[in-house]
């Protein structure tokens, strides 16, 4: 254990840096293309449900910040980190390379874009819409429950995708589906009551929870039950990948 | 006096072969509604690997593993890289070890081969501080004389453009037990010469080597010992020279 915290410090931070270059083309023009995708369809979404589709729903803005930006960096993050160990076979294969230390670099480049796009959003908002600066405070929390998850999330669907090569493919229809089944863009009060045991289940929901619950209509009890939730889903996920990672570690060097 | 680097005792390794069904999720929905007792309850296969296997490896001993494909030559490798958990047995080694089993490695190939070099000498040399490692990469990329296609992007990289720096790095530093597992393959006549002296004079300095290769004339010349493998164990130990005989007996 220690062993591995000595090189995931020597050897995380280096591979995050270095798919940062590789993602960016070394400029800073790569950098403003990478963060600009989910500032597009955050503003794409904002003019198509409020302007447009004029849904009522007070801080729109925040709700859909807290909401949409969150998402976004989950699937975009599942969308990578499936494939990964499969494409890094080879490396893997090579020499004696912790898996983790690819998905930890991959969740953490990802998780870095994604804090510019969510900080440059952020700051606008904070100031026009409605966000709660006792909530602020709390982001952090929110923000470490959500990146636990998908560590765990994505863990789990690497190991997936060496068995089942389809898994990737099927993890990026899913999502597209899942996206009109959580509450992102709409908030759960217009779920009947009757469909809502749907967004109890819904792992992309109960982790986007403990982030939104610190910047909207921030209160202190909704928050905790949030973060409780989120806790339980983030903690299983990472479990489940962990328990799975024992269980197939000597497999997946005679699959990929 | 000669001490033991290595020791393995009684090791065991099986491979569950449990996915040979299916390889996508779409095959286990069809195989699902097909015939769900056959998924859910269908036997496994066990390969057994290595079967109870026992190896001494002193200070100074160069050891050739040879054996035809599948004889768990590179699974045995991995056991001892730490890569593989054996079903049972000990691995005890004592002092640092370094295992290779592919030199053709970018982890960026969007990257320069320079900047592959730097990423990779922290994999291969995890112990290493960073001004040595920056010492061990300066030094590697200046043997691997290829010059301007340093800053190309490792992608654009020929097979032995891709060897040459891969094994320039590899051989940089000596360590307590190396295991190299058919990685000297690739790189043009006259290089392969020169990464011969150059790791011969590594292997010189390091503590003890398992070496894998089909290679004879590599055999010849790197070690001074020799086993060859067949059915998940030890059939022949000893001289170099014998144990090729002896391999190529097999096949006779």
């Amino acid at each position: 254990m220690n062993d591995f915290r000595k090189l995931f410090w020597a050897q995380v931070p280096y591979l995050t840096l270095a798919n940062m270059k590789s993602r960016y083309r070394k400029t800073f023009a790569g950098f403003i293309w990478v963060v600009m995708n989910p500032i597009l369809l955050y503003g794409a979404q904002s003019l198509a449900f409020k302007t447009f589709l004029r849904l009522e729903l007070p801080n729109f803005f925040t709700y859909l910040l807290a909401g949409l930006l969150p998402w976004i960096f989950i699937i975009q993050t599942a969308d990578m980190a499936t494939p990964l160990l499969v494409t890094n076979g080879h490396f893997l294969k090579a020499m004696k390379v912790h898996p983790l230390v690819l998905l930890l670099s991959q969740v953490l480049d990802n998780f870095i874009n994604f804090s510019f796009a969510f900080i440059i959003l952020l700051i606008p908002v904070c100031f026009a819409d409605g966000v709660s600066w006792h909530g602020l405070f709390f982001l952090p929390i929110g923000l470490f429950i959500l990146i636990s998850g998908v560590i765990g999330m994505s863990w789990l669907l690497a190991i997936l995708n060496i068995f089942y090569r389809d898994v990737r493919y099927v993890v990026s229809f899913l999502t597209g589906v899942m996206f009109f089944l959580t509450p992102i863009f709409y908030p759960v009060s217009y779920i009947p009551e009757k469909y809502r045991w749907m967004v109890s289940i819904n792992p992309f929901y109960n982790l986007i929870q403990p982030v939104r619950s610190t910047l909207y209509q921030f209160d202190l009890e909704n928050m905790l039950k949030a973060f409780g939730i989120g806790l339980g889903w983030s903690g299983g996920l990472l479990l489940l990948g962990a328990l799975y990672w024992k269980k197939k570690k000597n497999v997946i060097y005679y699959h990929i | 006096m000669p001490d033991t680097i290595l020791q393995i005792q009684n090791l065991n390794l099986k491979y569950e072969l449990e996915f040979h069904r299916s390889d996508s999720v779409r095959d286990i929905f069809v195989g699902m509604i097909k015939n769900p007792l056959q998924m859910l309850f269908g036997d496994k296969d066990v390969f057994h690997i290595i079967k109870d296997f026992n190896l001494n490896l002193k200070r100074g001993e160069r050891l050739g593993i040879i054996g035809v494909n599948g004889t768990g030559k590179t699974s045995l490798c991995r056991c001892i890289a730490g890569m593989l958990r054996p079903e049972s047995g000990e691995i005890t080694i004592k002092g640092q070890m370094r295992s290779i089993f592919d030199t053709n490695i970018g982890i960026q190939p969007e990257l320069t081969g320079k900047e592959n070099a730097i990423l990779l000498a922290r994999f291969i040399f995890p112990e290493a501080k960073s001004d040595e490692l920056k010492e061990i990469v300066r030094e590697s990329l200046e043997f691997s004389e290829l010059g301007k296609f340093l800053d190309m992007p490792f992608k654009n990289y020929s097979k032995g453009m891709q060897a040459k720096l891969g094994l320039s790095l590899i051989t940089a530093k000596p360590t307590d037990l190396l295991i190299l597992d058919e990685v000297f393959d690739g790189a043009d006549h006259f290089f392969q010469q020169k990464i011969s002296q150059r790791t011969l004079e590594m292997i010189e300095k390091s503590g003890a080597v398992i070496f894998v290769s089909h290679n004879f004339s590599q055999l010849e010349a790197v070690c001074n010992r020799m086993i060859v493998m067949e059915k998940q164990n030890i059939l022949y130990d000893g001289n170099v020279l014998k144990g090729i005989e002896y391999y190529k007996s097999l096949k006779r």
